[in-house]
């Protein structure tokens, strides 16, 4: 397999998010992962204390131009995350329409990381760039239920909306589009959350056609950073293997989460010791731990196909 | 395996030199791996081109900083490469001096990069870093730098001159308390192509193969040594295939065929032998 990924997103040395998350997976699933570090941090921004650097929209576009200048700017793929600062993130949105001119079978995979639980945890400026800039040339995105609703300015409250709203962020631009959580209640009760996919494509003689999945999602007792980065690089994998079967890629991409989120939650609570809440380096994902699972995840819950 | 490595080296986001090239392997055979990027660059400096940016001496710190405020400044191994900055470099010994003050079993690994055939292709005034500050550091109780591998030289090799000779010295202390070394030779196929990156695997490499055979020297050389003969290889058959018969593949073309060797990197085939001296 010869597929190359431009992964732009968080460094942290310790602790695994952003490229953290993203790279080691991507890498021993066989992609070349080509990373451009947007932030330099100790860790991430939940321990008590971080420190580090930002890269700025300019040195963004510096090392950019060093691989145009090399002319090796070729990527199957793009996978972008959690950004603070509009200006940098406009810069990723001339480089990836830059990239699709060079190569126009690109994917830009695309969270659109505004907030979650009602209220957006990046600055509100942020806002207007994703939803006129970044999604419209996104392939595929991961919001969660917050982020599609303030794209699309649409609530869900039933499983009805979140179809609709699926169908208004394709019509945006994106073919596949994943709602990586929700509210919903599940069929399998409160101990579930929902998650729900909707792919659309055209069909050869030209009519087109949406694939709809819904998942029943084991809830976790604990905050997790990172996963959202995990989630997006591995469904941007395992859409790549199953590109016409979007009930196959997400039942790989949940269960390879599930895999990583319970052998975490093992470990952080062996490490904080019986009734105490694990802290956040305790939290960090137990990802060079999982590699098997990642390699080949043992598939642990079905999608259902909805209509 | 619990075992955490902070690795403090260039980071490019194309390519496999630095962090990039010692990261991904160590990850592969169970290693947390932690990294301070030195540098952030598009690509190695062999290339054509290259642009980006530097983490000044400072920098480091601040980053360093936020580890420790954290209480998470445990490592069990440092490992460091290529640098071009001597304040740089003097804030690193200060660090691995105060990691090890936190972990005194912590195992430093240098590659004490200064140059090659004949001369130096850092400043020369890392030179006296290097010696006077960053070697002695790499050091037990005693102050004798425990493992010591010559990666390449030009001794003829018994075996021809399409092998190039590696030698390496390890001192153990015995059960008995008395001192001893163990000293080996090895004799490496020499391929005709200039890679970048390909010692910093190595130095990963051989933390790795010692960790798990600390005093079998003879044993982690040839994995190390293995490991990279695949890793060459394979490059080298992709380089070329790339580049098309009779021409010499490009820098780009000859990055080091690195995800694709996770199951050489997982477990070498050892391909060739050390002789104990």
């Amino acid at each position: 397999m010869e597929c190359r990924v431009l992964s732009i997103q968080s460094h942290v040395v310790r602790g695994y998010v952003g490229n953290k998350s993203a790279s080691f997976p991507l890498q021993v699933l066989g992609f070349e992962v080509d990373s451009i570090n947007s932030v330099q941090f100790s860790n991430h921004t939940g321990y008590s204390h971080w420190k580090g650097q930002v890269l700025t929209a300019d040195e963004l576009h510096v090392l950019y131009e060093g691989i145009k200048l090399n002319k090796v700017h070729q990527y199957d793929y793009v996978l972008t995350g959690y950004t603070r600062d509009t200006s940098f993130l406009e810069m990723v949105v001339d480089i990836i329409q830059e990239l699709k001119r060079a190569n126009p079978n690109l994917v830009y995979v695309c969270d659109p990381v505004l907030g979650d639980h009602g209220s957006m945890y990046v600055p509100q400026n942020l806002y207007p760039v994703y939803k006129n800039k970044v999604v419209p040339v996104a392939d595929i995105i991961t919001p969660n239920q917050f982020e599609a609703e303030l794209l699309t300015g649409k609530n869900i409250t039933t499983e009805k909306d979140a179809v609709e709203v699926m169908d208004l962020l394709h019509a945006m631009g994106p073919d596949t589009v994943v709602i990586t959580s929700s509210d919903l209640p599940s069929r399998l009760g409160d101990r579930f959350l929902v998650s729900l996919g909707s792919q659309r494509k055209v069909r050869p003689d030209g009519s087109r056609t949406t694939q709809r999945v819904r998942m029943e999602v084991h809830k976790v007792d604990a905050v997790f950073v990172g996963t959202g980065d995990l989630f997006a690089a591995m469904l941007l994998a395992w859409t790549h293997h199953y590109p016409d079967d979007l009930k196959m890629a997400c039942e790989k991409t949940f269960s390879v989460m599930h895999h990583v989120i319970q052998r975490t939650i093992s470990y952080a609570h062996e490490l904080a010791g019986p009734g105490r809440r694990p802290s956040p380096p305790q939290l960090e994902l137990r990802m060079v731990q999982s590699k098997a699972d990642i390699e080949d995840p043992a598939i642990v819950l079905e999608a259902t196909v909805i209509s | 395996m619990e075992c955490r490595v902070l690795s403090i080296q260039s980071h490019v986001v194309r390519g496999y030199v630095g962090n990039k090239s010692a990261t991904f392997p160590l990850q592969v055979l169970g290693f947390e791996v932690d990294s301070i990027n030195s540098v952030q660059f598009s690509n190695h400096t062999g290339y054509a081109h290259w642009k980006g940016q530097v983490l000044t001496a400072e920098e480091l710190n601040v980053l360093y900083e936020g580890i420790k405020l954290n209480q998470v400044n445990r490592y069990d191994y440092i490992l460091t490469g290529y640098s071009r900055d001597s304040s740089f470099l003097e804030t690193v010994v200060d660090i691995i001096q105060e990691l090890k003050k936190a972990n005194p079993s912590l195992v430093y690994v240098c590659d004490p990069v200064m140059g090659d055939h004949g001369a130096m292709y850092v400043p020369e005034y890392l030179l006296p870093v290097y010696r006077d500050k960053v070697v002695p550091l790499s050091s037990s109780t005693q102050l004798i730098i425990k493992t010591v591998v010559l990666t390449s030289t030009d001794l003829p090799s018994k075996r021809g001159d399409q092998f190039l000779v590696a030698l390496g010295s390890q001192n153990i202390v015995k059960a008995d308390g008395t001192k001893t070394s163990q000293k080996i030779c090895m004799d490496m196929p020499k391929v005709d192509a200039v890679f970048v990156g390909t010692g910093d695997l190595f130095a990963a490499m051989l933390l790795a193969w010692t960790h798990h055979h600390p005093k079998d020297l003879k044993a982690a050389c040839e994995k190390t040594a293995s490991v990279m003969h695949h890793v060459i290889r394979r490059t080298m058959t992709y380089a070329n295939e790339m580049a098309g018969p009779g021409k010499r593949p490009s820098p780009a073309q000859l990055e080091l065929r690195m995800v694709q060797s996770k199951a050489d990197i997982e477990n070498p085939a050892v391909v060739l032998e050390a002789r104990v001296l």
